[in-house]
C-alpha cells in the first residue's frame, strides 16, 4: 500500500448512536469495534453507510499483540473477516496486551519498553500480519503506570515497530495528551521520533481530570488541550484521516456535530 | 395543575392531547415524543431509548422527569412507553384531567342495547292496547341509555380536543400516535424511526378500536393500559372513577 487515502474527519460508529452517526454532517468515515460485529449479520446502520460510500475501518481490542503468549489467531481471523466484509482498506488494534497468564486484564495494558518485549511485539504483530488480507494500523495507548527498566522512549519503541513490521501507526492524540499529564512522556519529542509518514490516522476523544490523574475516558468532552496536541501534529504532518472516539454518556447530535467541527477546523487550520 | 384556557376554550398539552386522544399509552408516547424532538433522549436502530448526556435541558412535567429517569440506562422503546403509561405520574395526569371535567367515568356499550330499544317500541304499541305497557317505556329507555355506554371523554373534553391540531411532531404523536400518520406521511418518519423501532409497540394497541371511536375517542388505543371505556363497571353512578380506581386508565398499580 503505497499511503492511506484521504479519510477526513470520522467518528467511531456504535450501536448507541447508529441513528445520529447516519444523521450527522460532514461524518466522512467511521470505525467499528471489529469484537462487536458478527460476520454476515453486520448492523443496519453499518450497510447503509457502506452503502452511502463512508469507508468503515475495524479497530480491534482483543489482539492482545503485546502478550508473550502467542497471538490468537482465531481472533485475528475474525477481525480479517470483518475488514473483508466492509471492504476495509485497513485493520488496527493496539501496542498493547490485554491478557498474560490465562488472565484478562479488561484493559488496554501498556507494553514494557525493553527490547525484549519489542522482539515479542514484533513477532506477535507480523504473525498477525501474515493472516490479515488488510495492512494493519497499531494505536499507541494511555498509560497510568510505566514498567521500570524501560529501554526506548514511546516514540522510539513505536519508531522501531514500524521499521521491523512494516505496520501503520495509529495515533491517539487523547492518549499522548494523557501519558503527557500522567507519566510525563513529551508529546512533541514523540511526535518527532516517530515515522509520520506511516500515520494511518488519528484518534481523538475527551476525558477527563481527576485529582492528578487525567482519565481517558471517551465518555467527556474533548479537552482543547488534546486538540493542541492535535494541532501539533497538524503542523508536521497532514494527517490522512482524523476520528472522534466517543463509548459513553453521549451527548446531543450538535454537541457531537460540534467537537467533530472542531476537530475539522485544527485539520484545516494546516491544510491553507 | 392549574387549568390554563384560551380564547377558543382549554387550552392542552400534548401529553393531555395525547391522554384524551387515546389514553394513558398515547400519553406516554406524547412525553417520549417531546423528548426526542427536544434532544433530551435518542433512539437507536434497535429501539433503545437513552437519556442524552449533558443537554442543559430539563424536562418540564413530571411523566418527563420520570420517563427521563428511566432512559438513564437503555431501555426499550415499547417498554419506556409501557412503563410511563402504568407509572404514578400518567395517574396523576388522568385525575387531573378528570377534575378539570375532560374525562368522566365511562360505561360499557352493551350488545344488548338494541334489543332494549325493540322492547321500548314493542311497550309502545302494546300501551295503545293496553296503557300500563306504557309504564314500562320510560325504563326501558332509561335502560337503553345506560346500555348505550359513555366515552370516558366528556363534552368539554372533546371540544378541547377540537383545536388540538398536528401542527408539529410532537402533537402529531398526541393525536396519531407514532404509528399513525399524518398527511398521509407515516408520524415516525416526522422522527427519522425506522419503522421497526416504530413497530415496537404492539399491534393490538397500535389498532384504533372501533368502540372507541364509536364512543367519541378517548383512552382506546395506549400502549399497555387497555381502555377506560371498556373495563369500567358500567352504570356505576358513584363518585370515584373507575379508572382512578385501579382500573385501565393508567392510575393502577402505580409505576414500575
Ligand atoms: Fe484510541
Amino acid at each position: 500500500m503505497a499511503g492511506i487515502k484521504d479519510l477526513g474527519v470520522g467518528i467511531g460508529w456504535r450501536s448507541e448512536i447508529d441513528l445520529t452517526v447516519e444523521r450527522l454532517p460532514g461524518v466522512d468515515f467511521v470505525e467499528v469495534v471489529a469484537e462487536n460485529l458478527h460476520i454476515g449479520h453486520l448492523p443496519e446502520s453499518v450497510t447503509l453507510l457502506l452503502e452511502r460510500g463512508v469507508p468503515v475501518l475495524p479497530h480491534a481490542v482483543s489482539l492482545s499483540l503485546g502478550s508473550a503468549d502467542q497471538v490468537d489467531l482465531h481472533r485475528v481471523e475474525h477481525l480479517g473477516a470483518v475488514a473483508e466484509a466492509v471492504g476495509a482498506p485497513m485493520v488496527s488494534d493496539h501496542v498493547c496486551f490485554v491478557r498474560a497468564g490465562g488472565l484478562d486484564s479488561g484493559h488496554l495494558m501498556p507494553v514494557p519498553r525493553t527490547r525484549d518485549a519489542l522482539d515479542v511485539l514484533v513477532a506477535n504483530v507480523k504473525l498477525a500480519q501474515r493472516n490479515l488480507p488488510v495492512p494493519l494500523a497499531l494505536e499507541n495507548v494511555a498509560a497510568l503506570l510505566e514498567w521500570p527498566d524501560g529501554e526506548l522512549s514511546e516514540g522510539q519503541f513505536l519508531a522501531e515497530l514500524v521499521e521491523r513490521t512494516d505496520c501503520w501507526l495509529l495515533v491517539d492524540v487523547a492518549n499522548l495528551y494523557a501519558n503527557a499529564r500522567n507519566i510525563g512522556t513529551d508529546p512533541e519529542r514523540f511526535l518527532d521520533e516517530i515515522p509520520l509518514e506511516r500515520l494511518a490516522y488519528v484518534h481523538v476523544a475527551g476525558g477527563e481530570q481527576n485529582g492528578d490523574i487525567y482519565h481517558d475516558t471517551h465518555a467527556h468532552a474533548v479537552l482543547p488541550e488534546v486538540l493542541e496536541v492535535l494541532d501539533e501534529l497538524c503542523s508536521r504532518v497532514a494527517p490522512p484521516g482524523v476520528l472522534l472516539e466517543r463509548d459513553d454518556n453521549y451527548p446531543s447530535d450538535t454537541e457531537i456535530a460540534g467537537e467533530l467541527a472542531a476537530i475539522r477546523a485544527v485539520v484545516n487550520k494546516h491544510r491553507g | 395543575m392549574e387549568t390554563p384556557t384560551t380564547a377558543q376554550g382549554t387550552w392542552l398539552s400534548a401529553e393531555e392531547a395525547g391522554f384524551l386522544t387515546a389514553g394513558p399509552g398515547r400519553a406516554a408516547e406524547a412525553v417520549l415524543a417531546r423528548l426526542i424532538d427536544t434532544g433530551l433522549v435518542r433512539v437507536s436502530r434497535d429501539g433503545l431509548v437513552t437519556a442524552v448526556h449533558q443537554t442543559g435541558h430539563e424536562a418540564t412535567t413530571s411523566i418527563e422527569a420520570r420517563m427521563l429517569g428511566h432512559a438513564r440506562t437503555a431501555v426499550r422503546f415499547d417498554t419506556i412507553v409501557q412503563s410511563t403509561a402504568n407509572s404514578t405520574e400518567v395517574a396523576d395526569l388522568y385525575r387531573h384531567l378528570f377534575s378539570r371535567g375532560l374525562l368522566q367515568v365511562p360505561r360499557r356499550r352493551s350488545e344488548a342495547r338494541w334489543f332494549t330499544l325493540a322492547v321500548a317500541g314493542v311497550l309502545t304499541v302494546a300501551g295503545f292496547v293496553a296503557p300500563p305497557f306504557f309504564a314500562g317505556v320510560p325504563i326501558a329507555l332509561c335502560l337503553f341509555v345506560l346500555q348505550y355506554g359513555r366515552s370516558p371523554v366528556t363534552k368539554a373534553g372533546k371540544a378541547a380536543l377540537k383545536h388540538v391540531t398536528a401542527h408539529d411532531r410532537v402533537h402529531a404523536v398526541a393525536l396519531h400516535g407514532f404509528t399513525g400518520k399524518v398527511a398521509r406521511q407515516h408520524v415516525g418518519e416526522l422522527f427519522e424511526l425506522p419503522q421497526s423501532v416504530v413497530k415496537m409497540i404492539p399491534p393490538r394497541s397500535r389498532k384504533p378500536r372501533k368502540r372507541s371511536t364509536a364512543d367519541g375517542g378517548g383512552c382506546g388505543s395506549a400502549s399497555s393500559s387497555s381502555s377506560c371505556g371498556t373495563t369500567s363497571s358500567g352504570c356505576s353512578s358513584s363518585s370515584g372513577s373507575s379508572c382512578s380506581g385501579g382500573s385501565s386508565c393508567g392510575g393502577g398499580g402505580g409505576g414500575d
